[in-house]
């Protein structure tokens, strides 16, 4: 009778709990209308920003002086720019870099800082003071300043040109903050019993790390990511926009704000501005919503 | 507490000296002569160049190159200017009173705005009122500063003409005088709310959190059980509590303002050290470069000690190791 209803229990709990901590947090999020929307809204973009050579054919690489500085029309949906240059195809094609960029040291960003948080947190001891005294280090390097200097002392002798540079130098200046987190984070998730008792087993520390640590550390790292993306958006078009980022000759959203810095365009031709402006704002936007959606998702105290 | 800060003080030196080797190693990389100043090569012929290098000590060893240029640097010597011809400071000291001027406003926004809003989105949550304002904070959080900047200069100065687009200062007006500070207010003003918006808004948040989660304390329900006022209670017991993480932040904000303050200069071209350090790059005017980057991250540091000292300061719970 006993071991009946025990075993009933046992059913009943099975149900209740059958979800894993994932499809829990897909269901809060697809839950949150603002997240949701968000996230429609920036995958149109992405799509577009993929899509750009398809669906804008329009030739961006020559220019065309009969048709310079037009106002939107029937043939220029967001009118042309000063070399007579499709603003939409412009903004679609921008987007692609611009996104890009983002996301690439994004990625690098995220991969340094989750390998190093891992080693940092788990070892302990010199290892973690010699990769948290660089961190310190590379965190009180002002962004702006050191990215300018070094992208302006590489661009003139370097290999690798242009953009892959400027993601390089972004991420290499960017990735002590996820360290630190990371860091921070398996510090407390060391200590559960899981860890010791994959460690009294025989677990190499490797597998440890990357297969019991990292995925109960990998949702902070999905918020952190989704709002990194964010920041290197900014920043890659903060740069470019300075002239010191994407090559002037490539499209991206900076290089297209970066013509507002002329009076006149900025005054009188506000179609050339306007869009990737907004764009970028959008983005921006429903990265930010769509990193609260998450992290609300993936909190477990959180009821929605 | 002192010895704390003594010891918060010692750990500054090795971190300058590691920023000084990065920054005379990103000189040393750099095309050309890093401490050219004094020599033109227009005027000169190739053995004058030559003499002239070794008279300042260009075909010495690195390191003593590096110990050289660190003594000087100490002793406030900074060198002359490639493209200027002037020394280093008198230069950063013609701007750096505008910068420091621009900062200051800019501060004093992002306290008092955030102050405001931050109180009444605390004092009234969930209304429409506190909507309002976490609406205007996500579009401040989203909007990149030079996106804003673009924004502010069509909209105020082009358009409504309440503020002038550029500059630090009116033409013709005397120093010193009323009009004189009017003009550079006015200047500095648009700039200034540019700079201080994005930390405007992610303050008003953190002080409207702060002050939500205060009021459901015990000590706000006792001192509402002993009948103290409404206010009195958000403007004594609660303010105090809230303030402390906001006050504890000032020290980063030096940093973000020097972040910021390149960008929204270069938009506005207000002549300060953050214009003058992109204009510096652009000239490869490697001593200038050099000095400028080094003074940023100098000012990083103290910020970031600042921060770490206010922090225990106010803060008498946080341990003093």
């Amino acid at each position: 009778m006993k071991t009946e209803t025990s075993s009933q229990i046992d059913i009943n709990m099975k149900n209740k709990t059958s979800h894993s901590p994932w499809a829990i947090a897909r269901r809060k999020f697809m839950k949150n209308k603002v997240a949701m929307i968000s996230f429609v809204i920036l995958m149109i973009i992405i799509t577009l920003a993929l899509l750009a050579p398809i669906i804008a054919t329009s030739d961006i690489t020559k220019i065309n002086v009969l048709e310079a500085s037009q106002p939107p029309s029937a043939d220029h949906w967001l009118g042309t720019d000063k070399g007579g240059r499709d603003v939409f195809t412009l903004v679609l094609h921008g987007g692609r870099t611009s996104l890009m960029v983002g996301f690439m040291c994004t990625v690098f960003i995220m991969l340094i800082g989750t390998t190093l948080g891992l080693l940092a947190g788990f070892y302990g001891g010199w290892l973690d003071t010699f990769i948290m005294r660089i961190v310190d280090f590379v965190l009180i390097l002002p962004f702006y300043v050191f990215v300018i200097a070094l992208n302006g002392i590489l661009v003139k002798n370097s290999v690798v040109g242009g953009v892959w540079l400027l993601i390089i130098v972004i991420s290499a200046l960017s990735w002590g903050g996820a360290t630190r987190m990371v860091r921070s984070k398996v510090l407390a998730e060391k200590e559960n019993e899981y860890i010791m008792a994959a460690k009294s087993i025989g677990n190499s520390s490797f597998k440890i790390m990357f297969k019991h640590l990292l995925p109960n550390v990998i949702s902070i790292v999905i918020v952190q990511a989704t709002l990194l993306f964010a920041g290197m958006i900014v920043a890659e078009a903060g740069l470019t926009f300075l002239g010191f980022g994407v090559p002037q000759s490539e499209p991206s959203w900076g290089n297209m704000l970066s013509s507002a810095r002329q009076s006149d365009i900025l005054q009188n031709k506000v179609w050339m501005w306007i869009p990737p402006a907004v764009l970028i704002s959008v983005t921006i936007l429903c990265i930010n919503f769509i990193g609260e959606g998450l992290k609300d998702a993936f909190n477990p105290k959180s009821s929605k | 507490m002192l010895k704390y800060i003594i010891r918060r003080l010692l750990i500054m030196i090795p971190m300058l000296l590691l920023v000084s080797i990065v920054v005379f190693t990103l000189a040393q990389l750099m095309p050309g002569d890093p401490f050219g100043g004094e020599i033109d090569p227009t005027k000169l012929k190739p053995e004058q160049i030559e003499e002239k290098r070794e008279q300042l000590g260009y075909n010495d060893p690195i390191l003593v190159q590096y110990g050289r240029w660190l003594s000087n640097f100490v002793q406030g010597d900074f060198g002359k200017s490639i493209s200027y011809k002037t020394d280093v400071s008198v230069l950063i000291k013609q701007r750096l009173d505008n910068t420091i001027f621009l900062t200051i406003l800019a501060l004093i926004i992002t306290y008092a705005i955030s102050f405001i809003m931050g109180l009444y989105s605390g004092k009234k949550p969930y209304t429409i009122g506190d909507y309002a304002i976490n609406g205007f904070n996500y579009l401040a959080l989203a909007i990149p500063s030079y996106v804003l900047a673009i924004a502010f200069i069509y909209i105020f100065a082009f358009n409504l003409q309440w503020f002038p687009s550029s500059g630090s200062v009116g033409m013709g007006v005397e120093e010193g005088t009323w009009e004189y500070w009017m003009s550079r207010l006015n200047h500095t003003l648009l700039p200034a709310i540019v700079l201080g918006a994005f930390s405007a808004a992610s303050y008003t948040q953190f002080l409207r959190n702060d002050i939500i989660d205060n009021s459901r304390k015990d000590y706000v329900r006792t001192a509402r059980a002993k009948g103290t006022s409404e206010s009195n209670i958000y403007n004594k017991h609660i303010l105090r509590n809230s303030l402390i993480p906001i006050v504890t932040l000032f020290g980063f904000d030096l940093a973000f303002m020097i972040n910021g303050a390149v960008i929204t200069e270069t938009i506005f071209t207000y002549p300060g050290i953050g214009k003058l350090f992109l204009d510096s790059v652009g000239k490869q005017d490697y001593p200038l470069i050099m000095t400028l980057t080094m003074m940023f991250a100098v000012i990083v540091i103290i910020g970031n000690m600042l921060a770490d000292i206010l922090y225990s300061l106010v803060d008498p719970r946080v341990k003093v190791e």
